[in-house]
């Protein structure tokens, strides 16, 4: 693996970035109108004393937070979308570049996007409602690196599926993490879902995280260990995903990359 | 010493046979070109020897090097240039080519892509959103895209497909030049038989998968005997169509010039019995038989060699 050529593939997609109105908005926008709506909301639930104050700052933590997952997928697949629209996985192909390089800088990508994201909306919740979230301190750490886990997986599993299928299923780039939002129970306690999404539940890994975090913003405390089995789930997605995202390249060399679109 | 080797290389899609074992060589510094009807396999072969598309069966060596395995080292050295790609619309022609020279080991980006810049005349283009070029820009900045790493190998698609006649000479003479200075070997599909003619070493012909010539221009141009003569009659026009009738050759007028089918070797006793037969013509050309010719007999379907030159 080369560095050169890691940071040609991250020029290609970052001078992208800069042009393009709608990745900026998908940075900057999203994250903005998801947090004045919610944030209001929440604000309002609170003021009616159907609940406490913590619940604004466990519904924006949730927003915050579904961030990592969000851009870790989303980076991996749309990219991938972007070189199908413009005919230039060909270009990148017929460079040295190895399949392992290019998805790996899709996935440092989706890291360093997740945070800059997380950035912005962090400061914007403190600005709006004086909501910290940067106080749950070195947890966001571990969780943050879980949850870009977890989005990596989905986004491999969505980048191997369009792969395979062409831009016709590219609508999957956008919406396929939001079949499992419910599951990862970004705004409400895993005990209010029914005993069948439950169970399936617990083989979501970001369910874990966004649970520690409603306990620890209430001021209890979660030991580490407790993301010991979540980290296990997501690890063995992400081998799974990997090695399904590399049969669904060795798939389209046997149609030639000319002919994917 | 041969560059390219490739070695019986099959690729069947879906069960039907596209490419039917192929095998040929090409040396430093060569021209070659490979032609065919559409479907004939051109850009399927071109895909396998770059490694984008797995051959069912077969090898293709490189520098002496095995493709795909040693695929890195040997694209460090080769670059590809297509019709049926694009470069990031939404990027200007300066970034698409500073993220693309970062692919490879360059020393001096900087020089190199000011050097790539006078080369394709970028210059007032530099700055342009690849999106806002037209047809003949977009190709000339993918061909400097192609270029940047300076490739030993260098196989192209169509590569004056589009381009203003001047902008393709221009073209034609650099891929020359390149091959005298730097002993750069090209791999070129065109449907521009010209080009081919002038530009390529050697020709393979490929139909329905299979190599059915690979020779020189000039001599695959030979194996058609058939020559046209033309001439604009001015007196006894009806001696010269009893003489072509006689002669079983066929011929046809356009503008008041008969243009007449005949093998090349028959042609100067056919001049002989024009001026025995006191035939006048105010205008004489002799239309010898091309590449392109041959091409269109080849696609055609017949067999190359036999001709319709009559038997005087």
């Amino acid at each position: 693996m080369k560095l050169y050529r890691l940071w040609g593939i991250a020029l290609r997609y970052l001078f992208l970035f800069r042009h393009s109105l709608d990745r900026l908005s998908d940075a900057f926008f999203w994250p903005v109108v998801d947090l004045v709506l919610w944030g209001l909301t929440s604000r309002y639930f609170a003021s009616t004393s159907l609940a406490d104050n913590h619940l604004v700052l466990a519904f924006l933590g949730g927003i915050i937070l579904w961030i990592f997952p969000w851009r870790g997928q989303y980076e991996i697949s749309v990219n991938l979308l972007e070189d199908l629209w413009n005919r230039n996985l060909v270009n990148l192909f017929v460079s040295p570049i190895l399949f392992l390089e290019w998805i790996t800088t899709l996935l440092l990508l989706g890291v360093v996007k997740a945070l800059v994201s997380f950035a912005f909306a962090g400061c914007l919740a403190l600005l709006l409602y004086q909501a910290n979230i940067f106080s749950l301190g070195w947890l966001l750490l571990p969780w943050g690196a879980l949850l870009i886990l977890f989005g990596w997986v989905f986004g491999l599993l969505i980048a191997g599926i369009v792969m395979r299928y062409g831009t016709r299923i590219q609508t999957l780039a956008w919406t396929a993490i939001y079949i499992v939002a419910p599951f990862a129970c970004v705004y409400y306690p895993v005990s209010i879902l029914p005993p069948w999404a439950q169970t399936i539940s617990r083989f979501v890994p970001a369910s874990y995280v966004f649970e520690a975090m409603r306990t620890t913003l209430a001021g209890g405390t979660v030991p580490l260990t407790n993301l010991i089995w979540p980290l296990i789930l997501c690890l063995t997605y992400f081998l799974l995903a990997a090695y399904m995202i590399h049969r669904s390249f060795l798939h389209i060399l046997k149609r030639g990359l000319i002919s994917v679109e | 010493m041969a560059i390219l080797e490739v070695k019986d290389l099959k690729k069947t899609f879906k069960q039907t046979p596209v490419i039917k074992g192929i095998s040929f060589d090409m040396a430093e510094g060569e021209i070659l070109g490979i032609l065919g009807p559409n479907g004939a396999g051109k850009t399927t072969t071109l895909q396998m020897i770059l490694g984008i598309l797995t051959p069912t069966s077969g090898t293709v060596t490189i520098f002496g090097q095995n493709m795909p395995q040693d695929k890195t080292s040997i694209m460090e050295r080769v670059n590809f240039s297509s019709t049926y790609t694009d470069l990031p619309w939404r990027l200007t022609v300066r970034e698409n080519l500073i993220w693309t020279s970062y692919l490879y080991n360059i020393p001096d980006r900087a020089r190199r892509l000011d050097k790539i810049k006078t080369i394709f005349r970028l210059d007032k283009l530099w700055n342009q959103s690849t999106s806002s070029l037209s047809a003949g820009q977009r190709t000339r900045v993918n061909l400097s895209r192609a270029y940047v790493n300076f490739p030993q190998l260098l196989l192209l698609d169509e590569p004056t497909a589009s381009l203003d006649p001047e902008v393709a000479a221009y073209i034609r003479e650099f891929f020359a030049d390149q091959r005298t200075r730097f002993n750069t070997s090209i791999i070129l599909t065109s449907h521009n038989m010209t080009e081919v003619e002038n530009l390529c070493d050697r020709v393979l012909i490929l139909k329905n998968g299979r190599i059915i010539g690979n020779d020189t221009p000039g001599r695959l141009a030979k194996k058609i005997d058939e020559t046209h003569l033309n001439l604009r009659v001015t007196k006894r026009a009806d001696i010269l169509a009893q003489l072509i009738e006689t002669s079983k050759l066929k011929s046809v007028e356009t503008d008041g010039v008969t243009s007449i089918t005949l093998k090349e070797k028959l042609l100067p006793l056919f001049l002989y019995e024009v001026a025995k037969n006191k035939i006048h013509y105010s205008e004489i050309t002799i239309d010898k038989p091309t590449l392109e010719d041959y091409f269109l007999r080849i696609a055609k379907g017949k067999d190359h060699g036999k001709s319709t030159g009559g038997d005087l």
